[in-house]
């Protein structure tokens, strides 16, 4: 029995990305492509998604032209693939601040936001911080926090603090303080509906790149394989490390159930196509009844 | 002078959460430094450029950080937000950015960027004053609806002064997702 089904959807990419952004320390280790997603999850009472992208009219001049981020699609086309429209989302978890997964709130008029307490008030502090400290505002567009001021205004934003048990029915929002960023959280399906689930689905934001974060190789330390944080902290890669292995007890271990979305590798793990317009639909679980979107 | 018919008048009234009904020269597009810079290759203009910038940085954290504390002090429903010494570093930021506005004299044709600077700073300026008044109270929310609109249009108006290519831009991409080697 599911009660979810889980796509992850691809909105657009960088072809080349420095595979040390993806993996920390891997460095002169060439390019990777890195796909840009976000997560639709889909009940029989709700439609609910991890992350709602960048939106291409404010960022998209500056990101095709500097960083080779290409192919951007519209939410309204993204989620066509799958049958749905950006008015059918009705819950939306955002795992962190940053701009291309909390940049484009206004594609979805009828959702509710969830966000980490944490995430908006420790921007506000480093915000206050002298010019040299700038590096720690990385990547935050205060046009997204704009937006968050007319959500909070129509009632439409909840900000949270920590855990918090059944959001969702048999979906739970997990917190990893001072990580990735200060306040970046992760998504957990317990697809059964039980307490200690047999299928549960982590969706991990930016808390995990790709598959190598979970499992690569651990020679330099003399086991067969070990976690490897992404690139980029605000925080610590120690903090980073510690979320994983809690996201990955999550799921007893497995760590295909630990789902990344910058990850070109899930094309491996899970059955996708790609859409009419050159992205990656990736299905990740079929609730009871639910037809495939990419058979 | 004939008063307007009552559709004109509710076709041409904004709703009290629009950013445009407040008063004031509005957010427009306007040529940015980089482009008259191109242009005109002036000296002045890449000089107008660089005085900009620091202008335009302090303007987007003081923007930012009332964002986030309107968005706790909505969430909360708790009326210090002007007490805290997160206010008073963006006050302090408010002023000096004040101040180079006052000493930035723009060349010929850059005069409207700068009014967009200033609608910037000014909006701003409005929600710290408000946020000094906040008060808990039947009012609050009123108080933080006004608020809400002031700081988008403040947002509005720096997004119209932002010209990637001279360094005025609203994200700092450098380390971001997309921050690959081009």
């Amino acid at each position: 029995m599911a009660d979810y089904s889980i796509w992850v959807l691809e909105y657009c990419y960088v072809s080349k990305y420095h595979k040390s952004g993806v993996l920390y320390g891997a460095h002169n280790q060439g390019y990777v492509k890195l796909p840009y997603c976000y997560v639709v999850i889909k009940g029989r009472d709700h439609v609910a998604m991890v992350d709602v992208g960048y939106n291409d009219k404010a960022y998209g001049k500056v990101l095709g032209d500097r960083f080779g981020v290409e192919n951007w699609r519209d939410p309204k086309a993204v989620l066509a693939e799958i049958g749905l429209s950006p008015a059918d989302v009705d819950t939306c978890f955002i795992s962190h601040a940053h701009f291309d997964h909390f940049g484009n709130v206004e594609d979805f008029p009828k959702a509710k936001f969830y966000i980490q307490e944490r995430e908006i008030s420790k921007w506000v502090w480093a915000m206050s911080l002298p010019d040299r400290m700038r590096w720690m505002m990385v990547a935050v567009d205060p046009g997204d926090i704009v937006r968050g001021v007319g959500l909070a205004a129509e009632k439409r934003l909840v900000t949270v603090d920590g855990a918090m048990e059944d959001v969702l029915p048999g979906i739970d929002l997990h917190s990893a303080p001072d990580s990735h960023t200060w306040g970046s959280m992760w998504v957990t399906v317990r697809n059964d509906g039980q307490k200690q689930s047999q299928d549960a689905w982590v969706l991990a934001g930016d808390l995990v790149y790709q598959f190598d974060n979970l499992k690569s190789s651990g020679a330099v330390v003399d086991v067969d394989t070990m976690y490897t944080p992404v690139g980029l902290a605000v925080g610590s890669q120690t903090n980073l490390i510690l979320a994983t292995e809690e996201m990955m007890s999550q799921v007893g271990y497995e760590a295909r159930r630990v789902i990344p979305i910058h990850e070109e590798g899930l094309r491996d793990a899970f059955p996708s196509r790609i859409s009419k317009d050159g992205l990656r639909v990736t299905e990740i679980c079929l609730a009871d009844g639910e037809n495939s979107k990419v058979a | 002078m004939t008063e307007p018919d009552l559709f004109t008048r509710l076709a041409a009234t904004h709703k009290p959460d629009c950013l445009l009904s407040l008063d004031g020269p509005l957010p427009e597009a306007v040529p940015d430094p980089e482009e008259l810079g191109r242009t005109l290759g002036s000296d002045a203009v890449a000089a107008y450029a660089g005085a900009c910038r620091t202008i335009y940085e302090d303007l987007r954290r003081v923007i930012g950080q009332l964002s986030g504390l309107l968005i706790l002090a909505r969430l909360t429903n708790k009326t210090e937000m002007g007490d805290l010494p997160e206010m008073a570093q963006c006050r302090a930021r408010w002023n000096e950015a004040g101040q180079r506005l006052a000493a930035l004299f723009p060349p010929a044709g850059l005069q409207r960027h700068k009014a967009q600077l200033n609608g910037a700073h000014v909006f701003s300026g409005h929600v710290i004053a408000a946020a000094r008044d906040l008060r808990r109270g039947s009012d609050m929310d009123a108080q933080l609806d006004l608020m809400t609109v002031q700081i988008k249009r403040a947002y509005a108006h720096l997004e119209a002064a932002s010209a990637p290519k001279a360094g005025l831009q609203m994200v700092d991409f450098t380390h971001a997702c997309c921050a690959c080697a081009h």
